[in-house]
């Protein structure tokens, strides 16, 4: 499963060299797509109070979809996955992996094919194919890698233990006390009330 | 029957406190109901690890500024992550998911509990409706709210926002494409202005480099540090921060009345009624779940309140079985917008603002906006990276930019970039000037929250959210966004991209327990004697554009001297 989810990272976040000992180039962003899908959707049944982990069948669905694309002559599938143990979406090129993505989202494949809850469930294909981007972009350009071994504790638990490599990239200097770039008031409210 | 207060208030975001303070001045005692968790409480010490030992804090004493800094830290996944941040929809332990609201389509829904509600997360926009969306739509006239208005505006209170580096750079573009400055509250023309926001001014040695930026973060004013979205906690004491959420300004003046209690970790799960002798039904109170311990307890009160936004009101009357009412949870507006971003290069910034980079980071996340009547308006956005990336170039209809060719040479780019695609994008951040186009979104029967016929949590049926805009909404887009563009490419854009966010991403929703339909004029339940609605949910529509936080907290106010003439 990790896999898969590392073949999405490669396919849409940036990548970086080694970074702060991180064995892959993602800076560990698959594992924050994967706590974010696993802690996404909790439900009351009886007694329980379920939280439904949702990344397990989301890899699954990616494979399935890059299957059907593959079948289909819409992608070509290399003969073994680019990242270990992975399925059939990490045997697609790049920019085929995206094809994949963009086929889920616009429902261009057979839904019945895909795993619980996605199967025939448009609503919820739509939804989890687009939140693994946005769930990406945020994991990459936001602090969380930068909480490093304490990444994957409970949110209470994390501590930043340098400063995030992606902001150092962009040129965002992180939480400010305040900024000396005030050029004035076009207008004031005493003014406009009189 | 023996009462637990003689108003209770569900929910303490942009409207409830607002009702407090205003009836606990008036003598009336009031509880104050509130799902999720109370930042800069001292009775919390550690709001999102365990219960505490209070249930509720009346005390203006608890309240602690120190505090308050110390639990809002201004990182972005910290605070504003939708799966774990503090200000999530949520409850206060982190470590559970967030409360489900199903929309069964791409999108992203911007809803946050704890005390001061969306307030915590907002960019204090603090606007009036245009006028020409109350008169002759609302069952009232905006004369009857600009008295409302000016006392919110005085208490918040509202000030124009400071120019930093990207408004001057907004205001330079907005006036080469052919606007001028509208120099007014009550907006008829176009033009464009600075925001009106609920900040404070800047202190006035903020620009003293005898001054360090630690020592001015404890003093009075804002800092122009940016993040406003991850809230703010910079100012000498907790009443005295600079942006102004309720948490930090309605909450401590209801407190000092002396007649209002906060319960924080409450949800509300059933509004109770009765019939009286005449066979009216009437609200005597509600049943409530602690959101630590899942214990149920029955509040009784002689006016109850619902605030607790466009989602969970119309949620709570469907979930509570009272009277039937075609318009409850329908006619939803959103705010749907799209998000135009120019990067420039270091000369063209140099020759029109004298510095080499925008720093969207800088200042009022949201500080300059043109407002165009009949068709919404457009606000600059300079969010953090992360939040940048996620909403600019990883949310859209149009899917990513390298499969698809726009056909349009309007704008460089469109849709999500990916890889070195968004690496390029992102490297030019620091240069970057991101419009927002917002939409007056037309009201439409279809647009609704409903419940799952499904799906169940702890509260009863989940919500379950439609939006699909009209095609008169559609059209502003699209017109708004050709003016965003322009706008970018007069002040000297490099290169433009356009977002083309779906239409299920939301922010600022409105009406969906419409005035004229659900409620009366004074927002009393046209069905349920004694209940009212002081959230964005009681709007007649979406105000003709300008984001609704200073209209639901004028209502609010005159709900409350409307509430405190009927039944006290």
């Amino acid at each position: 499963m990790h896999a898969s989810f590392q073949a999405l990272t490669d396919a849409l976040v940036p990548s970086v060299q080694e970074a702060n000992g991180f064995p892959y180039t993602d800076m560990g962003v698959h594992d924050y797509i994967i706590y974010a899908l696993d802690h996404y959707v909790s439900v009351q049944q009886q007694l329980h109070h379920f939280t439904i982990p949702l990344s397990y069948p989301t890899a699954i669905m990616l494979d399935a979809a890059a299957t059907q694309l593959v079948m289909t002559h819409q992608a070509q599938a290399y003969s073994q996955s680019l990242f270990p143990g992975g399925r059939m979406f990490s045997c697609l090129s790049r920019e085929d992996r995206i094809r994949t993505l963009s086929a889920l989202e616009n429902l261009e494949v057979d839904l019945y094919l895909l795993p619980s809850p996605f199967q025939n469930n448009a609503g919820m294909v739509k939804h989890v194919t687009d939140a693994l981007n946005r769930f990406s972009m945020f994991g990459y350009y936001s602090e969380w890698s930068a909480y490093g071994s304490t990444r994957l504790c409970p949110p209470e638990d994390r501590c930043l233990e340098w400063f995030p490599l992606s902001w150092q990239q962009v040129g965002y200097p992180g939480v400010s006390l305040g900024y000396r770039d005030f050029r004035g008031f076009l207008i004031t409210m005493a003014e406009v009330k009189t | 029957m023996k009462i637990d207060a003689d108003v209770i208030v569900i929910g303490a975001g942009a409207g409830g406190p607002v009702v407090a303070k205003e009836l606990g001045e008036s003598g009336i005692n009031v509880l104050v109901l509130e799902a999720g968790p109370w930042y800069g409480n001292k009775k919390w010490p550690e709001p999102n690890k365990n219960r505490g030992v209070a249930k509720e804090s009346s005390d203006p004493g608890d309240l602690d500024g120190s505090l308050y800094r110390q639990q809002i830290t201004r990182l972005e996944n910290d605070m504003d992550d939708l799966v774990s941040g503090k200000f999530r929809w949520g409850a206060a332990d982190r470590r559970r998911a967030p409360w489900y609201r199903n929309v069964p389509d791409r999108s992203l829904l911007w809803q946050s509990s704890g005390i001061g509600g969306g307030t915590l997360h907002y960019y204090a926009n603090s606007l009036r409706a245009f006028p020409e969306a109350i008169d002759n739509e609302w069952p009232i006239n905006y004369d009857d709210l600009v008295p409302y208005y000016e006392k919110v505006e005085a208490t918040l209170p509202v000030e124009f926002a400071p120019t930093t580096t990207k408004e001057a750079l907004f205001y330079y573009g907005a006036e080469k494409a052919g606007f001028s400055l509208n120099k007014t509250l009550d907006v008829t023309t176009s033009g464009y202005r600075p925001q009106p926001n609920a900040i404070l001014p800047p202190n006035e040695h903020l620009m003293d480099p005898n001054y360090s930026m630690e020592e001015i973060s404890h003093m009075e004013g804002c800092t122009l540090s940016g993040h406003c979205g991850q809230g703010c906690p910079y100012g000498p004491t907790l009443e005295k921060m600079a942006k102004r959420s309720t948490t930090v300004s309605y909450v401590p003046l209801a407190m000092k009345t002396g007649n209002v209690s906060f319960r924080p970790n409450t949800f509300v799960t059933k509004v109770l009624t009765e019939f009286n002798a005449s066979g009216n039904q009437r609200a005597t109170g509600v049943r409530i779940r602690d959101t630590w311990t899942g214990e149920m307890e029955e509040l009784r009160a002689n006016v109850v309140v619902m605030a607790g936004g466009v989602i969970e009101t119309p949620r709570l009357w469907l979930n509570s079985d009272l009277p039937y009412n075609p318009w409850v949870g329908r006619g939803l507006t959103n705010h749907y917008f799209d998000l135009i971003t120019g990067t420039f290069d270091e000369e063209t910034l140099m020759e029109v603002v004298g510095s080499r980079t925008t720093n969207p980071f800088v200042g009022h996340t949201s500080g300059a906006r043109l407002d165009y009547p009949g068709l919404g308006m457009i606000e600059n956005i300079g969010e953090s990276p992360g939040l940048s990336a996620m909403q600019v170039f990883g949310f859209s209809q149009f899917g990513y930019n390298s499969l698809h060719h726009d056909g349009s040479d309007m704008w460089d780019q469109r849709g999500r970039l990916v890889g070195s695609e968004l690496a390029n994008a992102m490297e030019g951040y620091s240069r970057t000037l991101t419009l927002s186009a917002i939409t007056d979104d037309e009201v439409a029967f279809h647009n609704r929250v409903e419940l799952d016929p499904h799906i169940q949590d702890e509260h009863g049926a989940v919500p379950r959210v439609h939006y699909e805009p009209t095609k008169k909404s559609k059209e502003r887009r699209e017109q708004l966004n050709k003016i965003a563009t322009d706008i970018l490419q007069q002040a000297g854009a490099n290169s433009v991209h356009r977002a083309d966010m779906p239409a299920n991403y939301y922010i600022h929703l409105q009406s969906t327990m419409r005035m004229g339909h659900v409620v009366d004029p004074s927002c009393e339940a046209y069905q349920v004697e004694r209940l009212y609605v002081a959230d964005n949910s009681a709007d007649n529509n979406s105000l003709g554009g300008p984001n609704p936080t200073l209209t639901t907290q004028a209502l609010a106010a005159r709900t409350a001297e409307l509430l405190a003439a009927k039944y006290f």
